[in-house]
């Protein structure tokens, strides 16, 4: 179960909108969330609440797979996926309802990342604040469907003109396709003001490592150009070339230079997290400078490989991020 | 604005008695229209409608997105289009940019593609009455215009594979019932070719091809749109019901005409060049007595068969180089070209 899940979900119970209905989707009975959304149900009688137990297989994507039995059934033409390691506020439809005008086609946000738990739950929070952040946000800026499938909020008929999520279950990367699609309608991206809190929890340094081996192998598969200059997006790569470049144009010591531009980096990560009133105290600086000087090789594994395991699976990706379904194997 | 003009003196210009049984039955007008200061005739075929065949959207490298085009075009009166969007080989450094760039259908986006055609099909009839066809642009050498070829294949509904041979190809758009077109870019294969593609691109965007219009072989004319202001340019108007099946059999039956589309004159049939009064007759290949010949403003006559056709538009922007071109090599040829006068406004 997810760290805080009993939290989480129990967010969803005190949201302040009129009219709304929740429905959990579970793949499995036996998936020990069941008892604790039960226990939740009969917790809060005056919330429109439903357990959806049981997975329709449309493709080889496991997350798509597990809603369609919720999304099929579900009462309303506006629709929230949301993953169950997100925790809201109470006015988080008040703020994202108005968002979903008629020009746009899904509302997402930028993840903040908080509660972290051991090693890899601190590298991985620093991923989600800083790197990550600056991606979604420079990404949505260039015309990108940065869209994260840890909030996604849209209508229901409007996906249907792209055949519903059930035609992105191929895609490992349902999110980012269904971001595109929106933008083949001519419709917007569009982010909330907010971000959206994600409980990060226990991480080994192995669950963050392989985690964003597969998110990594994901962008690879469907923005390969953008993977390929990736480095280019953090302090490390960069400083280098350009401590080269300063020290050939202007004599400037390369080491010099590293340190400033390393510094002033990390001086305007801060003030993403800041922006995003993200966790901050004196270990900061160390896990943001260790996630970033792991990520070159980090990235060059990313590189050299296309499967990914996910929920208990290996998957192979093919190009545009389609999961080769004849390679799946259920490991159970 | 511009206006046509035309003339019966003689003869009608769609021939008479013997004459006329060589036009298909379509063609015999229905419905003649006098059009005040336009000239005496303007012909309105009960079922006839202009379309775009050759359209590219966001899919690929096109500027608007899908249901974008359709509100273009459904708002112009257009009574059929068919998105084409670059299909790219993939076997080439650049058909793998075009990849990597998002610049080619791809078989991942392949069916959210088909879907979205789905519907915006559906909403187009239901709003517009208006066609939309399926179809991609399988493309070769993506990277250089001169070393590029372009097959059409329109009416579609499975992926193909672009590095496969253009005959292949061809085969495989005919295998799924749709026709294949070649463009322009496919000219110098034509004798290995010609038998396997449905209908020639004889005019795209802006730009005749002269060798195509004179071949005989079957053609069609669209605009390659990328974005919205492309939207002038030779565009195809069919005489045929208006539904998917009933426009392909048309490209193959050639029960249409090539025709000049000027946004600013949009929908208004008597502003619209008629490339048939010019010389070319739905259903055949026949460019008669080489009258095309000069640029806008022009004025022509036939006196064979009675016909003058003048215009007093300004501003065109054909290729009149290329018509008259061809208009001094028919003269060579033939030594009997009609008296062509190209007053300049």
């Amino acid at each position: 179960m997810d760290n805080g899940l009993r939290e989480n979900l129990e967010s969803f119970f005190q949201l302040a909108y009129p009219e709304f209905e929740i429905l959990f989707s579970v793949a499995d009975h036996r998936d020990p969330a069941c008892a604790l959304v039960d226990s939740l149900i009969k917790q809060y009688p005056h919330v429109d609440a439903r357990l959806m137990v049981g997975a329709v297989d449309v493709g080889p994507n496991p997350k798509v797979n597990n809603m369609m039995n919720s999304y099929n059934d579900a009462k309303y033409d506006h629709i929230l996926i949301s993953d169950s390691n997100v925790r809201v506020n109470p006015d988080y439809l008040t703020k994202l309802v108005p968002d979903l005008d008629d020009d746009t086609g899904v509302v997402t946000g930028v993840v903040l990342g908080v509660a972290p738990q051991g090693f890899g739950g601190r590298l991985e929070q620093s991923f989600v604040n800083t790197f990550y952040a600056r991606w979604m946000i420079l990404g949505s800026a260039a015309g990108f469907p940065t869209v994260i499938g840890k909030s996604m909020f849209f209508r229901r008929e409007v996906a249907k003109r792209f055949g519903g999520i059930a035609n992105l279950s191929r895609y490992l990367a349902e999110d980012y396709m269904a971001g595109q699609a929106m933008l083949h309608l001519g419709l917007k991206v569009k982010h909330m003001t907010q971000p959206i809190p994600q409980i990060i929890g226990k991480h080994s340094f192995k669950d963050f490592w392989q985690r964003h081996v597969r998110w990594g192998r994901m962008r690879k598969m469907t923005a390969p150009l953008a993977l390929f200059f990736e480095p280019l997006n953090g302090p490390i790569v960069s400083g280098l070339i350009g401590a080269y470049a300063f020290h050939k144009a202007f004599g400037i010591s390369p080491l010099s230079f590293m340190a400033a531009h390393v510094a002033v980096w990390f001086l305007c990560d801060l003030l993403i997290m800041a922006a995003m009133k993200a966790e901050i105290d004196y270990t900061t600086p160390f896990f943001w400078l260790l996630r970033e000087i792991s990520s070159i090789p980090h990235w060059a594994h990313i590189l050299a490989g296309n499967t990914v395991s996910w929920r208990g699976s290996r998957l192979k990706l093919e190009a545009g991020g389609v999961l080769a379904e004849p390679s799946v194997q259920r490991t159970a | 604005m511009g206006r046509i003009e035309t003339k019966t003196q003689k003869k009608s210009p769609f021939g008479t008695g013997a004459n006329r049984q060589n036009f298909p039955n379509s063609l015999i007008f229905k419905i003649f229209m006098q059009v005040g200061s336009y000239g005496p005739e303007v012909a309105i075929h009960p079922f006839m409608f202009i379309s775009d065949l050759h359209i590219h959207s966001s899919f690929s490298d096109g500027k608007l997105a899908i249901p974008e085009i359709v509100d273009l075009y459904g708002k112009k009166g257009f009574g059929a289009i068919a998105i084409t969007d670059h299909l790219c080989e993939t076997n080439t450094l650049f058909g793998k940019a075009a990849v990597y760039m998002n610049r080619t259908l791809t078989p991942a986006v392949f069916p959210i593609y088909m879907e979205i055609l789905k519907s915006e099909a559906k909403r187009a009839w239901e709003q517009y009455q208006m066609v939309v066809l399926p179809g991609f642009e399988l493309t070769k050498s993506p990277e250089l215009n001169h070393r590029s070829a372009r097959l059409l294949g329109l009416g579609i509904s499975q992926f193909l594979s672009a590095n496969a041979n253009i005959v292949e190809l061809c085969r495989s758009i005919r295998a799924q019932g749709g026709v294949a077109i070649a463009t322009e870019t496919l000219w110098a294969e034509r004798a290995e070719i010609a038998s396997e593609v449905d209908a020639w691109e004889a005019a795209a965007g802006r730009k005749l091809s002269e060798e195509i219009l004179e071949s005989g072989l079957p053609k069609v004319a669209s605009s390659g749109l990328h974005s919205a202001k492309h939207l002038t340019s030779w565009k195809t108007a069919f005489f045929c019901e208006k539904n998917p099946q009933a426009i392909l059999k048309a490209i193959r039956d050639q029960e249409l005409r090539l025709f000049f589309y000027d946004e600013e004159k949009a929908n208004d049939l008597r502003n619209v060049v008629d490339v048939s009064r010019l010389g070319i007759r739905i259903g055949t290949d026949l460019v008669r007595n080489g009258a095309i010949s000069g640029s806008f403003p022009l004025q022509i006559q036939d006196q064979a068969h009675g016909l003058k056709v003048s215009t007093a538009k300004t501003g065109s922007r054909f290729d009149s180089k290329a018509f008259e071109r061809r208009g001094q090599r028919l003269k060579r040829k033939s030594g009997e070209l009609l008296s062509v006068s190209v007053p300049r406004v």
